[in-house]
């Protein structure tokens, strides 16, 4: 099965053409890393994946659902790890990851949740408000929040920025796990030889098109 | 059940984050001192005077206040790109504005129930009489501008003079919650029979129904679009 199919999608902005006629696919149980210097529009194709945004031109499927038209029931099904991290300052960890599955329809036990906060190091700051949270911290309960969610597509954008030694491992066996559920993940980003741990294919966006890079380039060629 | 637990979801994360934070309410309280301030220090009024210009004062402040939060209500969003996570959520987009929307009316009330008794006391009034049709108004009134606003909020939001552009946009569809809660509010004052002004707690109600109804089918195009 597909996970993420995206045809000929375009994006304008203005008289400025972000992405021109982008082809991608990426299966379940796959790793699509995706590189490009920076204003290449990699942000821009996961924001549209993501449902932020609609294509110019073009159509994408997540899970064989069409992005646009069946768009809650594709958002029930991704989830987007994006530079903002989505947290609220005013609240603690342990309500951040409460009201972010509370708003995806789930509930679980304290101890899955507790586990999961231990397992990205957070736990011991789990009263803490997010305002005292430094930038890694934040990404890692961002992690622990997609990480409860178990989304069957996962969007990473930036993934491993801010992230140390130890966060990048536990984001790198996050993603080995959802592959290993037959999730699809795409991965936008700089550090190539990080992803070239986890990814099966990679390509690289430049002037808004799409071209595939064979993986055993990824850790001699600089696509920035 | 679901949709119930968004709007209680959406309430108990805005109120947590207000009392921790105290940022709306205060900034909101502030306000609205200064114009009860500004008003009682211009006119000298004996209480029949007072009760005849009262209610515009008091509208006058509790608006401007409402404004105020609203305007903060989606602003608070753009924090981590929490917007963008409401966007990108399953979860049923008229369960959130409804959320949003009791959120809101809470804060404005909290505000009004406060500011109130300063009325009382720097304009001289006696209102013990009329205490229970006056928390009726300002709970039909708070309520339509919590609505609309909310709804404007979340339009406004992404837009740069957002703090210009709200007032601009949401004053002149709340003239009718205006109207309504001051002619009202000067009828409960004046201790006329609630015959009297009963037609305006009907337009409250009925602006309530309509613009809630209208905002929550409006309120998933403003946020995906």
């Amino acid at each position: 099965m597909i996970a993420i199919s995206g045809q000929e999608i375009s994006k304008t902005y203005g008289y400025y053409q972000v992405l021109r006629e982008v082809n991608l696919e990426v299966g379940c149980g796959e790793c699509y890393a995706l590189f490009g210097p920076n204003g290449a529009g990699k942000t821009t194709l996961l924001r549209i994946l993501a449902t932020l945004q609609r294509p110019t031109t073009g159509r994408f499927e997540i899970l064989g659902r069409d992005g646009v038209k069946e768009r809650d029931t594709v958002r029930a099904t991704l989830l987007l790890l994006a530079h903002g991290c989505h947290l609220y300052e005013d609240l603690n960890a342990w309500e951040n990851v409460q009201f972010a599955l509370a708003l995806r329809g789930l509930s679980l036990a304290q101890r899955q949740v507790k586990a999961v906060l231990d397992r990205v190091a957070i736990g011991a700051f789990a009263d803490m408000k997010v305002r005292f949270f430094s930038a890694g911290m934040k990404k890692r309960l961002a992690l622990a929040k997609a990480m409860l969610a178990q989304p069957k597509v996962l969007l990473l954008d930036e993934p491993f920025s801010t992230l140390d030694k130890a966060g990048i491992e536990i984001l790198k066996q996050f993603i080995l796990e959802t592959l290993a559920r037959g999730g699809g993940v795409l991965m936008a980003t700089h550090n190539q030889e990080k992803a070239a741990e986890v990814a099966k294919r990679a390509g690289v966006l430049s002037h808004g098109a799409l071209k595939p890079v064979p993986l055993q380039d990824l850790k001699t060629h600089d696509f920035s | 059940m679901t949709f119930l637990k968004v709007i209680r979801w959406m309430v108990w994360k805005d109120l947590i984050s207000e009392v921790r934070s105290r940022e709306t309410i205060s900034s909101m309280f502030f306000f609205a001192l200064i114009v009860i301030l500004v008003f009682s220090f211009s006119f000298s009024m004996d209480q029949q005077a007072a009760r005849e210009l009262i209610a515009g004062i008091i509208w006058v402040a509790f608006v401007f206040t409402g404004i105020i939060g609203l305007g903060r209500s989606f602003s608070v969003e753009l924090q981590n790109d929490c917007l963008e996570f409401l966007q990108m959520s399953p979860a049923s987009k008229g369960a959130m504005y409804l959320g949003k929307v009791m959120a809101n009316l809470i804060f404005m009330l909290t505000v009004e129930i406060i500011l109130f008794p300063m009325f009382v006391i720097f304009f001289n009034l006696d209102v013990i009489e009329e205490i229970h049709i006056l928390l009726l108004i300002f709970f039909l009134a708070t309520f339509g501008l919590s609505a609309v606003g909310t709804l404007f909020s979340a339009l406004t939001v992404q837009i740069r003079a957002r703090e210009v552009m709200l007032p601009i946009l949401l004053l002149p569809l709340v003239v009718p919650v205006m109207i309504a809660a001051v002619e009202a509010t000067k009828g409960a004052l004046n201790g006329d029979p609630l015959a009297g002004y009963w037609q305006w707690l009907e337009l409250l109600a009925i602006f309530n129904v309509v613009f809630t109804v209208v905002s929550f089918w409006m309120f998933e195009f403003v946020m995906d679009s």
